[in-house]
């Protein structure tokens, strides 16, 4: 390979959609450059901790026996949580279909995989600019080096800045972003086997919701890697820059995550683990909110969190394998539009049919409308009220408990709604759910 | 820090950004402006928000400082393209995620 | 001009944390980077070949990993490197690293061409000892200058503008020579596209071990290192008060400082008794 010549595809960024990519074009024969910002591929990624195995072992077939895999989530938790009181459903599966993993670890993993199928990767560099000529985009320009390629993947993550000087895509809307912040507790052997009652290599996904976001829509997570727990906080970002410049907010977004780890019910499981790591990144709320308007263009096709392609429900969160399949259809669709005449925008345009036939968009589309579930106060600090409110009621009485009925009328007109309308809405958004 | 300590107070921010790896650049990756031509900026905001606490009320004013920069993003969203210059650090500095 | 520049391959210490329990490091994902008191070094390597054309050669001597620090600094323009790599080499001290360090210029000199320059940093951020220029100048015999902010060429002399402490010196040495550039004289160039695939395509990086060297392993390593470290003390955190003041004016602000510092009850008598000798009141 020589470092003059012109590359078929250059990837920007090598997290899962741009490796991904990266991966299927480099074994396919592609000459490909992929360019990462960072200090090898994954030193800046940041993610909450459950991956989707299969829509990645349809890329990587030796998923299970290479990839850095921590433990396989057979375990589901969502809980609760008004001040001291916790309210936890667990579900528990013999058939994981989930892993956690730290996301540098499995970046680097996907990265080794393109660079082993014949990927140049350039690490410590970052791309400043999509070059467009004549109409087309013909390459990246690094500072004053410019790489000419007939392709580019754009695989920037959830800060579009290449797209947006581009012009394909507007600033990021915080009413469609959340933070997402983050701490590593080093747990040490053996403490998550016993608190949390799993096996050796079994793992728990648990979300949180209720007053840990200090009334900003939003919640919690909890994820067991091998000897260490990553727990974090979402807040959506619109409503609380809203509640910050109102003056409502008065803590730091960190004061309110240290609270999550010292919060009574939670910290017994991590007692006095130490802090290893503290991050934070930002995150796409759901929804369609962030697609751009076309994710082809000549010469130029868009992948994974920078095509807004991420999908959170409250109770789960898919983005890795979202992206990671992004970067297999989009290189699927490069190699297609080569063999019918060249990367014109009309060919590359079937990554665009490929991603929207397949089950990232139908996830997408069925979970429509979860943004506006995801921001509504009712869900975040009125239903976790009226539930542990209920759960009090039901449990907290010395001689005579209600039924759950009048728990649940007393509850409603404590918190101020009316049952008949909270049905209303709940059965209006468990189609978006 | 005694363990002591780590169960019984939340820490302060500077206090865990110190368990992260940095290699810091010497040249800011984002800047913002001093004194008056702060006006327009979501000061509230930025102070409570960004993650890496990087934005500290001085008065009217705030101060910016990007060595603990986890480069989120967060600050160039939430104000006025013309009142911030945000780049990603060059040559792979900046934060050095290994866990998360 | 041929130009060699010394790299050193350190654990990122800033990283490097205690465990309360033990009291001993945690070096667990710790990252090893380039010595950043190396980057101006480099810079004014890359500077001077830039005026005067030759070369600029990378020299290492660590393990295989410090390949990637390497191409770190071929990124940002160094012409190859050259990895002084060997078991032998392993746990020296600042004597035998400089040994294994002159018999590699010396080797450079014979397989690639004689070397005008040697350039180092001023010191390490894992040792901090800023032998290493001083005792391959002597092996070599070559004239050394430290505190190096700038040099040019005049004739076959190479002008060094010194920064000293209150004074900005220039001396001119006779070539070839070593010299050490102080910590953030020049602000190292980026890596750039082109130069890091350059790195990475046509992998300019020879490797040496001391098959190819030949050196005594009593010379080198752990072996070769006379210096004894008696005991390491490490220092309790001290709580710092973190205050943050923005002053009106100047009068303002050495009135806060008068009254948060020495007017303390903690600060203010010893700040008194080592400014001016004061006991007390």
């Amino acid at each position: 390979m020589s470092i003059t010549g012109k590359f078929d595809v250059v990837v920007v960024g090598a997290g899962p959609a741009g490796s991904a990519a990266a991966y299927i074009l480099a074994k396919a024969g592609f000459k490909v450059l992929v360019v990462e910002r960072g200090r090898g591929a994954g030193s800046k990624e940041l993610f909450g901790g459950k991956v989707y195995a299969q829509p990645l072992r349809d890329i990587w077939p030796d998923l299970d026996k290479s990839a850095p895999i921590h433990r396989w989530v057979t375990k589901e938790r969502f809980s609760l949580v008004v001040g001291e009181r916790v309210l936890t459903v667990e579900y528990s599966s013999p058939r994981p279909v989930g892993f956690t993993t730290y996301l540098p670890e499995l970046a680097k993993w996907m990265a080794d995989k393109a660079v082993e199928a014949g990927a140049l990767l350039i690490d410590e560099v970052r791309v400043d600019e999509i070059v467009v000529k004549d109409g087309r985009v013909i390459g990246v320009r690094s500072g004053g080096d410019l790489v000419e390629a007939d392709v580019v993947v754009d695989a920037e993550g959830v800060n579009r800045l290449l797209l947006e000087k581009l012009g394909l895509v507007e600033r990021l809307d915080p009413k469609h972003i959340a933070l997402g912040v983050k701490e590593v507790l080093r747990t040490g052997k053996g403490v998550i086997e016993e608190k949390l009652g799993l096996g050796k290599d079994e793992g728990m996904a648990w979300m949180v919701a209720g007053d840990i976001t200090a009334g900003i829509p939003g919640g919690g997570f909890i994820y067991t890697m091998k000897d260490m727990i990553s727990i974090g906080l979402v807040l959506h970002v619109g409503k609380a820059v809203e509640a910050a410049e109102k003056g409502l907010l008065r803590e730091h977004v960190s004061l309110l995550l240290e609270k999550f780890r010292l919060h009574p019910y939670f910290k017994r499981i991590w007692g006095e683990a130490d802090i290893m790591e503290y991050g934070g990144h930002l995150t796409i709320e759901g929804g369609l909110g962030l697609v751009p308007k076309k994710l082809a263009i000549n010469g130029l096709v868009v992948v994974g969190d920078a095509a807004g392609l991420l999908l959170n429900t409250g109770y789960t969160v898919r983005g890795v394998d979202f992206a990671a399949t992004s970067g297999r259809l989009a290189a699927e669709a490069i190699i297609e539009a080569f063999n019918n005449g060249g990367p014109s925008e009309e060919n590359l345009r079937v990554y665009e049919d490929k991603l929207k036939s397949s089950f990232v968009w139908r996830e997408l589309v069925r979970h429509r409308g979860i943004e506006r579930v995801m921001s509504d106060p009712l869900f975040f600090t009125k239903l976790p009220r009226l539930l542990i409110g209920v759960m009090k009621r039901l449990y907290e009485a010395d001689y005579e408990e209600p039924t759950i009925l009048d728990a649940f009328i007393e509850s409603t007109s404590e918190e101020d709604i009316s049952l008949a309308r909270l049905l209303f809405k709940l059965g209006s958004v468990v189609g978006k759910l | 820090m005694s363990q002591e300590t780590l169960l019984t107070r939340p820490l302060k921010i500077e206090d865990l950004l110190q368990r992260n790896i940095y290699d810091v650049d010497e040249d800011p990756h984002i800047e913002i402006p001093r004194g008056s031509e702060q006006e327009g900026l979501p000061k509230e905001a930025l102070v409570y928000l960004c993650p890496a606490g990087c934005y500290t009320r001085i008065g009217d004013e705030i101060l910016f400082s990007y060595e603990g920069c986890v480069e989120c993003g967060l600050c160039r969203i939430i104000s006025p393209p013309d009142k911030i210059r945000w780049e990603y650090p060059k040559s792979g500095r900046g934060v050095q995620y290994r866990f998360t | 001009m041929r130009i060699v520049v010394g790299i050193k391959w350190v654990p990122n210490t800033q990283a490097v944390r205690f465990d309360p329990k033990t009291g001993t490091l945690i070096r667990q994902g710790v990252p090893a980077i380039v010595n950043p008191h190396d980057f101006p070094a480099v810079e004014l390597a890359l500077r001077l070949r830039d005026a005067y054309g030759g070369e600029v050669i990378a020299v290492s001597m660590a393990p295989p990993p410090a390949i990637q620090g390497l191409e770190h600094v071929i990124g940002m323009g160094v012409d190859r490197a050259v990895l002084l790599t060997d078991r032998v080499f392993a746990g020296a001290d600042t004597l035998a690293t400089s040994y294994v360090l002159y018999h590699g210029i010396r080797r450079i000199e014979k397989e690639i061409g004689k070397v005008d320059v040697a350039v180092f940093g001023q010191e390490t951020i894992d040792s901090s000892t800023a032998h290493i220029g001083a005792q391959v100048a002597s092996w070599l015999g070559w004239p050394y200058v430290y505190y190096v902010k700038n040099a040019k060429l005049d004739g076959d002399r190479l002008v060094v503008t010194r920064q000293l402490e209150d004074a900005v010196e220039e001396i001119a040495v006779e070539l070839p020579a070593v010299i050490s550039v102080a910590m953030r004289a020049l602000k190292p160039r980026p890596v750039t596209l082109k130069n890091k695939m350059r790195a990475k395509v046509e992998k300019p990086i020879i490797v040496w071990s001391n098959k190819d060297l030949g050196l005594d392993p009593r010379c080198v390593g752990l072996k070769g290192s006379p210096t004894i470290v008696a005991k390491v003390t490490y220092l309790p955190e001290v709580p710092r008060k973190k205050l943050v003041y923005k002053p009106k004016d100047p009068k303002d602000a050495a009135r806060w400082i008068l009254k948060n510092l020495f007017l303390d009850e903690k600060t203010g008598p010893l700040l008194r008794k080592v400014l001016w000798g004061d006991s007390g009141a």
